[in-house]
């Protein structure tokens, strides 16, 4: 019976629920029909409206048959969000080390931290890569890339 | 001037020599910018204007009439390549463009696409030339309630793309839709869920969803096993770097879908490109005797989407040319750069400027030859990339979403939707939501709210507006696509039973 | 070396130095912040002056266009206010950028915050119905309106935007009522107009140049002080016999807020002998614009104008201001 309580399903339908009904709340503030027609309020309260509805049926089918409920292998997701929280770092430094600097850490620690392999490798095809990127843009097409200390 | 020897006219015009070097430049300059993410047609037209000044007008708009339609082959490299749309109208091109690399089709993939965008650009100057008038004024039959069908037609897509689940589908495509309200209400001048950030104030760009739901959210999922799979295997040797004839056969109609869908959308003032490639690739995934492969890798999913993104350009021009009104982004800077030259583009445009008329469709058939034979090498070229190591096409591919990003709009702030939209990805991904919903549903959301209110307003509050002959045909053709695939389960069910009695 | 003579050096040095000091030049390349994308109305108008400015040779360096799109000019504005002194910032700025603050909490910062430099050129409109539609004058539309209430429609852009608040004043004038569809792009206007689904817009003289000389559109009424060249035998709004001052579309000039006094005057000079220029004079008729130059003072009190009317406009139809 608890089964439904570790799948995929049952905590996105609860939180697309929950999402549903926060945009009703909103729209509610708004003006939903006036003389001029539909108002800011009218397209939000069908969608969320909708939205609230289908996600409590997608809980309630995780419940009902867990069976068909997307199982979540949830150890591998270690790996996955690590990265993305190298990938929010780099874009946090970007405004203090510029793009280069901040784009070459996010290479090297994909490379050696996530793909294990050697400095050797790692560091240079960091340290080229951000250069490429920012030979390319910055100065061969004039574009602006984030600026820093460092470029 | 009558069409042939307008055509004739202006295919003397097209080949001057100074006029074919403008053709060249412009249609290689648009291929560059294709490919990049980041980097538009609008944004290069407008920096090249001051350099046209000094030369002859034909000529100019001959170039950057080829930065236009170019852009639209190089779009699709990236996107294939990589999952990362290189112009908004390739983003539905990721979705099978993709998958085939991954299974080492990139090569067929690419030439499909610069086939298909061959074959159906030039359907559009075709078109363009013949009955660029009369469709100009049916053009202008179309108003709201016709878009708001068309928009519901679209939508109708989700069904076609929902793979497993219809529920999750929809509920993608309703965030999609959530999305898409954000900003400010261009009725009410209300902000909807801006968060008071002033950045959220004009919506957020699908192109940073679309980037961070595809790509980065592909990497992420990527990272998960301890030792992440190399990446794709390169075909070897040239049969693998293109097209077979079974793939050409097999995209038959896709050509016919992607040519019309793409051209007749186009003509629409405010449509776009990035539309008529959903509609198209929706269409093909319907017709199709395999639709289960859509998503996964079907060759037809590149060729239409990629032909229609072209046909659109030859659309687009009509109403530029023939009544003085632009369609879209592309199209507001080349009616601008008329006017700079002292050109007066609207419903005589044609008649008093026949040279540049005759001169840009002729150069537009010649460039369309010289994008297929400018493209279809650099297949080979391009599929070296993927004999990078994984470990270096990830950093790449992250690399050329945030540069692509941030210079489409020079702000830290998309950075960091671009990040949040990564882990919303991932996070699809590993839920088993589809993800193409989502992006269909802000793509079509917006547009579909304004028509809606639109054609309300116009009504004065009465639906019986949409009964009007086209709103009602595109909304039996959405009704009858919701009801293929069901009848299709029907079918299938019944053919179980049938197999259950017999057995 | 002898005092007297380091301090004579020193005295001349200073003497010479005094004057280069007060004439400001700029020494690199200039950014002109817009708030469009490229092509956009404002990215057109600062490449034309970019061009205009290099053809009469009267800038030392170039200028350089950048597009700061998004929130209704919010995001171009912030941009400008973040430069706080530079002197090598500028930014174009229209309307929309009085109008917007005022109805956005998001927007944080307004052109009180800004430096104005000099206004530039006012936007004309004209009020334009089909060849073909009944009405040969906007008295007659308007006597319509009052004898069909909210039947007649009017296409145009955001409900704020100028094209509603002319149609509310006149609304409010006349006691006529007609509807207004929005739309985002003014081909979609255009088209809404030419296809028979709307019934008048307003519209800006040039681009409705081409239509009426191919006889699509017929122009009822200008939205001016004085008749444009190109639309001689059109009444203006006063003239048609309507008591209304639409709000004006001015399009100008600002810098960010601590930008150097020097710095500014010399941008004000430079903009006024833009105007003397023949390239200006063409670009103003070729555009059908109204010319119109304010200095940096001027102009300040011409937007606190522009914004008290608007409010009083916004409150007058129901639209929320924030201040």
């Amino acid at each position: 019976m608890k089964r439904f309580l570790r799948s995929g399903d049952f905590w996105s339908g609860l939180a697309l629920a929950a999402l549903g009904a926060y945009i009703l709340s909103e729209a509610h503030r708004w003006v939903y029909m006036s003389e001029d027609g539909p108002g800011a309020g009218f397209f939000p309260m069908w969608y969320g409206g909708i939205m609230v509805v289908l996600s409590l049926v997608l809980v309630a089918m995780s419940v009902l048959r867990p069976a068909r409920a997307a199982e979540v292998r949830w150890k591998d997701v270690g790996r996955a969000f690590t990265c993305w929280i190298a990938f929010v770092g780099c874009v946090a430094s970007m405004p203090v080390l510029g793009f280069a600097a901040s784009f070459a850490l996010l290479t090297w620690f994909i490379i050696q931290g996530m793909f294990g392999e050697r400095a050797r490798i790692a560091i240079p095809v960091a340290v080229g890569g951000a250069l490429g990127f920012y030979a390319l843009f910055e100065l061969g097409l004039d574009l602006a890339l984030p600026h820093g200390i460092f470029f | 001037m009558d069409i042939v020897s307008g055509l004739a006219h202006g295919f003397q015009v097209a080949l001057s020599a100074q006029n074919l070097l403008m053709c060249v430049i412009g249609v290689v300059l648009g291929t560059v910018i294709g490919v990049l993410p980041g980097l538009g047609p609008p944004a290069t037209i407008a920096m090249l204007l001051p350099l046209t000044f000094k030369l002859d007008p034909t000529g100019s708009m001959i170039m950057l009439a080829g930065i236009y339609y170019g852009a639209k082959y190089g779009g699709s490299t990236t996107s294939i390549l990589l999952n990362v749309p290189g112009e908004s109208s390739s983003v539905v091109t990721c979705i099978d463009g993709y998958k085939m690399a991954m299974k080492g089709r990139a090569g067929p993939a690419l030439g499909m696409a610069a086939i298909a965008s061959f074959i159906a650009g030039t359907f559009g100057v075709v078109a363009l030339m013949l009955v660029a008038p009369p469709l100009a004024n049916f053009a202008l039959a179309f108003s709201a309630p016709e878009y708001f069908a068309l928009m519901v037609l679209g939508l109708a897509m989700v069904v076609l793309l929902s793979g497993d689940s219809l529920v999750k589908a929809l509920l993608a495509m309703l965030v999609g839709l959530w999305i898409a309200s954000m900003g400010t209400d261009l009725f009410t001048a209300t902000s909807r869920f801006t968060f008071d950030r002033v950045e959220l104030l004009g919506g957020i760009d699908f192109v940073i969803v679309a980037i961070g739901v595809f790509a980065v959210g592909e990497v992420l999922g990527n990272m998960e096993p301890a030792k992440p799979a190399e990446m794709l295997p390169v075909p070897k040797g040239l049969r693998n770097l293109m097209p077979t004839w079974d793939d050409m056969k097999r995209c038959r109609f896709a050509f016919l879908n992607g040519s019309v869908i793409g051209f007749l959308i186009g003509v629409l003032p405010g449509a776009g490109s990035t539309i008529a490639s959903f509609i198209s690739y929706g269409i093909e995934k319907a017709v199709s005797k395999h639709p289960e492969e859509f998503g996964e890798g079907a060759i037809e999913g590149v060729a239409a989407p990629e032909g229609s993104n072209n046909a659109e350009t030859g659309g687009a021009l009509v109403p530029l040319l023939t009544l003085g009104i632009p369609g879209s982004g592309t199209t507001a800077i080349l009616l601008a750069a008329l006017v700079l030259w002292g050109f007066k583009p609207g419903p005589l445009f044609i008649q008093d400027s026949p040279e540049l008329f005759w001169g840009l469709v002729a150069s537009m058939y010649i460039g369309n030859v010289l994008l297929l034979v400018l493209n279809l090498p650099l297949v080979a070229v391009f599929a070296q990339l993927l004999k990078l190591p994984a470990y270096a096409m990830y950093p790449l591919i992250l690399g050329v979403s945030i540069v692509g990003v941030y210079t489409s709009a020079s702000s830290m702030f998309q950075l960091w939707l671009l990040a949040a939209f990564g882990l919303l990805g991932y996070l699809m991904r590993k839920l088993d939501y589809p993800t193409a919903p989502l992006v269909l549903g802000l793509v079509l959301g917006d547009a579909m709210e304004k028509a809606l209110r639109q054609s309300l307003m116009m009504s004065q509050g009465s639906l019986s507006i949409l009964l009007r002959p086209i709103p009602t045909a595109l909304l039996a053709i959405a009704a009858l696509l919701l009801l293929v695939p069901l009848v299709r389960k029907f079918n299938a069910y019944r053919v179980r039973v049938v197999e259950r009695e017999v057995g | 070396m002898p005092f007297r003579h380091i301090a004579a050096a020193s005295i001349a040095a200073l003497a010479l130095a005094a004057p280069a000091a007060a004439d400001w030049k700029p020494t690199k390349p200039v950014e002109v912040i817009v708030h469009t994308g490229p092509g956009g109305g404002s990215d057109v108008l600062a490449r034309a002056v970019a061009q205009m400015m290099e053809k009469e040779k009267l800038l030392p360096v170039r200028m350089q266009v950048i597009n700061k799109p998004g929130g209704n000019g919010a995001v171009a504005a912030a941009a400008l206010y973040e430069k706080k002194d530079d002197p090598h910032t500028i930014g174009f700025i229209t309307s929309v950028w009085i109008a917007g603050p005022l109805t956005s909490s998001e927007a944080k910062i307004t052109l009180k915050d800004l430096k104005p430099i000099a206004g530039l050129l006012l936007e004309p409109a004209v009020f334009a119905v089909r060849a073909d539609s009944p009405f040969k004058s906007l008295k007659q539309f308007i006597d319509a309106a009052k004898a069909h209430p909210g039947e007649l429609k009017q296409s145009g852009g955001s409900v704020t935007s100028r094209d509603n608040i002319v149609r509310l004043q006149l609304q409010h004038a006349t006691g006529a009522k007609w509807a207004y569809v929005s739309f985002q792009g003014g081909g979609e206007r255009l088209a809404a107009l030419l296809g028979g689904h709307v019934d008048i817009m307003v519209i800006e003289p040039q681009e409705a140049g081409e239509q009426v000389r191919a006889g699509k559109l017929r122009v009822l009424a200008q939205l001016t002080e004085k008749r444009l060249p190109g639309y001689a035998d059109v009444p203006t709004l006063r003239e048609a016999g309507f008591d209304v001052t639409p709000t004006r579309q001015i399009r100008g000039v600002v810098a960010p807020p601590q930008q150097p006094d020097d710095a500014t005057k010399y941008w004000e000079g430079r903009f006024e002998a833009l105007r003397k220029t023949e390239s200006w004079k063409k670009y103003i008729h070729d555009n059908q614009l109204e010319e119109l130059f304010m200095p940096g003072a001027e102009m300040k009190k011409a937007i606190a104008d522009i914004e008290n009317q608007l409010r009083e406009q916004y409150q007058l139809a129901g639209i929320k201001t924030v201040r």
